[in-house]
């Protein structure tokens, strides 16, 4: 099952050759546990850590150009598995990570070590280690990959050609307002966020539940308001859409099986230690109060992605908000009837995108 | 001196007290340790007369603006962060920056984080190093100088100050100030035991001088002031972001040939070889001041005048 694993980087890229199909960007791939044909897995070391790192070389013969994919929570770089196959066959080189705290990257025991700056330094690490250390690449991020993806954008602009970012706007830091209390004023204890900023809280009631339950919930959610998780009674309250035992036509059992044993394997923690940091990374991120994104971006989210629903962010797109922090904002675009999973539920869509796009930037 | 006006600035969750004077484009000033806004008195007076609106703030952990508790509050995100905030506030786009010893540090990075808001760079004192990837820089440090380098002393919280305790204030602002010793400063604890009179005051530094910081200093403590040295291997973790990027603002970079700094091994070499050039591209001057120690701006206030003003006034 971990076939492509095993395969030394040249001989895997033979059989991608010979088992390529023309088609293949088109379908969700149903196939086995890695889940792709010809992806390279390695390990690269980045500031401090070992990173796992899937790539898919570009069908080219060399020089392609290379798009970096930042997953969110609670994912994987397997999330970009449709996206991968789709553009690695249309010429770019495409390389995801686990990012720091996930699957098969380190995740550092300090829970302060997952700052903004911890992941962004691994980033750019990472893009100097796969680009010689001289070259932008383009950028796609989705959830805490596009928080992260901004990020990176403001502080390291000219390693960023152009980025497709996905569900989660741009928050320009306001230097009166801290988050979590603020969170926690407007949306209450329970809301998701606030539920996860106890260290080990919500790792021991997630360990209750079973981390395939857990899982499943969070992918499949699609209502469009905000994820409440009240102690003793999460995921069972009908605001959040209650729980169907059927899987959506956009993940398989395999999918959820992948997903199941990385994080059964590594926990929560890494994940939520991101979630602990906001209010820090509020702190530290000073010297960016009223700076703007200077990088091309296109912006993508589902209208039935919470995100897309709270509170201002429809005003933040439609009244020019969003367009005066990133001016080189290109297009925004909502997906109708598709929700916070955008990439996995609708990833024809999503491919034709992200190429459109940084196609004007070859 | 009495026309230098004297506010306080809301910025970064603290409260900044500011000294300022004159009208025109704004000249900022970033002072070190242990070290005040009153260390640029003489700029201050200078450069208002010269046309600029000249700003030295105390900065976080200094003087009469506020000291927060932690000494994790004092990373390079957190000052270049008060300073940002205090450009806001005066509604000020871009700055000439002048920086020296930690105020050198800070105006490095400020540089490198945010040059959309610095003009030109006068820097003293300390140059520009990149960070290593793999080692902390209070480890290298005490790799490189041993345990009792003032760096390494100046880590632990409180141990240093039961130090400086032992030692009169005003005796203790005179040794930092007026020493021209050139070895890299090493402070076993016996230091502290029997610390010999200092010499003379030079004529630049006057019981007065040394009475306005035994004083400040006496009311604030140094504490503020070590946190900077206790979050300098915090500041290494948060700012792998910046891992080869060059300053990118034009710079000019002035030292004297007394300062430990200067003496420190391989400096030299980095300098004047091609070394700083290197990561600071735009780095258009060095000036090398003979016979001139580490508090350059108060030793030789108008050459250091003449030479911030020669260089901004070419932007």
């Amino acid at each position: 099952m971990f076939l492509c694993t095993h395969l030394n980087p040249l001989f895997s890229r033979f059989l991608h050759f010979l088992l390529k199909q023309p088609d293949q960007a088109n379908k969700p791939t149903t196939s086995n546990m890695s889940g792709l044909d010809g992806v390279e897995h390695k390990t690269l070391k980045v500031n401090g850590i070992n990173m796992h790192v899937a790539e898919l070389p570009g069908s080219g013969s060399g020089g392609e150009p290379i798009i970096l994919f930042i997953h969110g929570f609670p994912e994987l770089w397997y999330t970009w598995r449709h996206q991968m196959t789709a553009l690695s066959s249309l010429g770019y080189r495409t390389i995801a990570p686990d990012l720091r705290g996930y699957g098969d990257t380190d995740a550092p025991e300090k829970m302060e070590d997952y700052t903004y700056f911890n992941i962004v330094g691994d980033l750019v690490a990472l893009i100097d280690a796969v680009t010689g250390g001289d070259e932008a690449v383009f950028v796609v991020g989705h959830d805490w990959g596009a928080m992260i993806a901004w990020q990176l954008c403001m502080y390291r602009p000219e390693k960023v050609k152009a980025l497709v970012n996905m569900s989660v706007l741009f928050s320009p830091r306001s230097p009166d307002r801290v988050p979590i209390p603020t969170l926690r004023r407007f949306f209450g204890d329970d809301y998701y966020i606030c539920r996860f900023q106890k260290p080990g809280e919500i790792e021991l009631e997630f360990k209750k539940l079973g981390t395939e339950k857990v899982l499943k919930e969070f992918l499949t959610y699609k209502t469009p308001g905000p994820l409440y998780l009240p102690k003793g009674k999460l995921f069972k309250s009908s605001e959040n859409g209650g729980a169907s035992s059927a899987l959506p036509p956009w993940l398989t059992q395999e999918d959820l099986d992948y997903y199941v044993t990385k994080y059964d394997n590594k926990g929560f923690t890494g994940p939520i230690n991101y979630y602990r940091n906001i209010d820090r990374n509020w702190e530290l991120t000073a010297p960016w109060t009223g700076a703007k994104i200077r990088v091309p971006v296109k912006f993508i989210v589902g209208d039935q992605d919470l995100t897309y629903n709270s509170p201002g962010a429809k005003e933040y797109i439609n009244g020019g908000g969003f367009k005066k922090d990133v001016p080189l904002l290109d297009e925004t675009v909502v997906l109708k009837g598709v929700g916070h999973f955008l990439h996995e539920e609708s990833p024809e869509e999503i491919n034709q995108h992200i190429h459109s796009f940084f196609q004007k930037f070859l | 001196m009495e026309k230098i006006e004297h506010t306080t600035v809301s910025t970064n969750g603290i409260n900044m007290h500011v000294a300022s004077i004159g009208s025109g484009p704004v000249v900022l000033f970033l002072h070190g340790f242990p070290d005040l806004w009153y260390s640029w008195r003489h700029q201050l007076l200078s450069f208002a007369d010269l046309g600029y609106r000249a700003i030295a703030p105390d900065l976080r952990g200094y003087g009469d603006s506020d000291s927060p508790p932690s000494h994790e509050s004092y990373t390079l995100l957190h000052i270049v962060g008060d300073l940002v905030g205090l450009l806001d506030s005066l509604g000020v786009d871009q700055v000439f920056l002048v920086g020296h010893d930690w105020g050198a540090i800070i105006a490095w990075w400020m540089c490198m984080i945010r040059p959309d808001r610095v003009k030109a760079l006068v820097n003293m004192s300390v140059e520009f190093h990149p960070r290593n990837p793999s080692v902390k820089t209070v480890d290298a440090f005490k790799a490189l100088f041993g345990e009792d380098y003032y760096i390494c002393r100046f880590q632990e919280p409180g141990d240093i100050e039961e130090d400086f305790a032992q030692v009169d204030t005003k005796k203790l602002v005179n040794g930092f100030f007026t020493s021209h010793n050139t070895r890299p400063p090493c402070i076993p604890k016996s230091v502290f035991r029997y610390l010999p009179d200092p010499p003379a005051l030079p004529g630049w530094f006057t019981e007065q001088d040394v009475c306005f910081y035994a004083d400040k200093f006496s009311q604030k403590g140094f504490t503020g002031g070590l946190n900077y040295y206790r979050a300098m291997n915090l500041s290494w973790e948060l700012t792998a972001p910046w891992d080869g990027l060059q300053i990118k603002v034009p710079v000019k970079y002035i030292t004297g040939d007394l300062d430990p700094t200067y003496h420190i091994p391989g400096t030299k070499e980095y300098i004047h070889e091609g070394g700083l050039k290197k990561h600071v591209p735009f780095l258009q001057e060095v000036v090398v001041m003979e016979g001139v120690g580490h508090f350059l701006q108060q030793e030789k206030p108008k050459e250091i005048t003449d030479h911030i003003y020669g260089f901004f006034k070419k932007f």
